[in-house]
């Protein structure tokens, strides 16, 4: 099947909105899911976008039963590891990975991190299988976030 | 004990890169710091910043000694989809013999309001499990560990890695 793979634009916000939607749903935490389609088009097409999306499409003839030709997006930004530099860090995938490879490397950057939930063994042995490496697992990296009133307590003098 | 925290400027490049250094050899990691003065200068301080830093000066005994910098903070803003902006704090770093004075914790509080100033709804970072004083440190704070409570898994793929999956695949 022939699909295209292209950078997204602002027209892509409704359907990235319904694909993160569907991905929440795949992982069975929908309702933690607030962003909406004006927030994408504020937070990643104004003159600082804070993401970059890519999107894959397909030929009208292979729509989904539901009309859709947008049948995968791949959100991600550019970080920056204190020890080696440049990095991209890829922050939800819901489409093929070919492309990943390619961006990163035309970015002169040095590695490409993303996180998988340890329920989904088929993406981790898939990751795996492609050469990626469990940093969890090999070096105890623990991801860890403060937010909501324990964000706003810290930021009191 | 007068101390000022600062946004860093193109000169304190050398001084950035010294305390990654010191972090690192801390983690018994030295020698995977590859980064250059001249790199941590062109992306920290070109046209595209890919980080953001502060630094936190101490004055030194007499008054014609240059202020020294003691401690640090390496973040960007990275963006999760469920919820939004999150300010990532890369790298915080206070020296030794600085340390209880209240420097990180003045570190975290101009962090936190910045995160809340730019509509941030968290501030992430990783920890190494082995790193008692640190976990703690963050928990007591009240932060969470997604890895433990959610099964969060931070994976990579590396240069050579990167190279293999971009090329062409064989027909």
């Amino acid at each position: 099947m022939d699909f295209s793979i292209r950078a997204a634009n602002l027209d892509d916000c409704k359907d990235i909105a319904r694909m993160i939607m569907e991905l929440a749903e795949y992982e069975k935490l929908a309702e933690h899911v607030k962003v909406t389609q004006k927030d994408l088009e504020q937070d990643g097409f104004s003159k600082n976008p804070f993401f970059h999306g890519i999107i894959a499409e397909v030929p009208e003839q292979h729509k989904t039963k539901e009309g859709h030709t947008k049948i995968g997006y791949a959100l991600y930004f550019y970080s920056y590891s204190s020890w080696s530099g440049r990095a991209i860090y890829m922050e939800d995938l819901y489409v093929m990975p070919e492309f990943r490879g390619t961006l990163a490397l035309a970015a002169g950057c040095h590695q490409l991190d993303f996180t998988v939930l340890d329920w989904n063994k088929p993406s981790m042995d898939f990751y795996l299988s492609q050469g990626s490496f469990d940093i969890t697992a090999t070096m105890g990296y623990h991801c860890m976030r403060c937010e909501g009133e324990a964000l706003e307590h810290l930021a009191q003098p | 004990m007068e101390y000022k925290l600062r946004k860093a400027e193109p000169r304190d490049v050398p001084d950035i890169l010294r305390l990654v250094k010191e972090l690192a050899k801390y983690e018994e990691m030295e020698h995977q710091v590859t980064l250059t003065e001249k790199e941590l200068l062109e992306d920290g301080f070109g046209d595209t910043p890919f980080y953001h830093c502060i630094i936190t000066e101490i004055q030194g005994e007499k008054s014609s000694e240059d202020p020294k910098v003691v401690g640090f903070a390496m973040y960007y803003f990275t963006y999760d989809p469920w919820v939004g902006k999150q300010l990532y704090l890369e790298e915080f770093y206070v020296m030794d013999e600085y340390r209880g004075l209240g420097i990180g914790s003045g570190i975290l509080r101009h962090l936190s309001n910045l995160a809340m100033k730019t509509r941030c709804t968290g501030m992430m970072f990783v920890v190494a499990e082995n790193n008692e004083p640190s976990v703690q440190f963050y928990k007591r704070r009240g932060a969470e560990d997604l890895s433990q409570e959610e099964g969060w898994r931070l994976f990579r793929f590396d240069k050579d890695s990167l190279v293999k999956m971009a090329a062409p695949s064989e027909e």
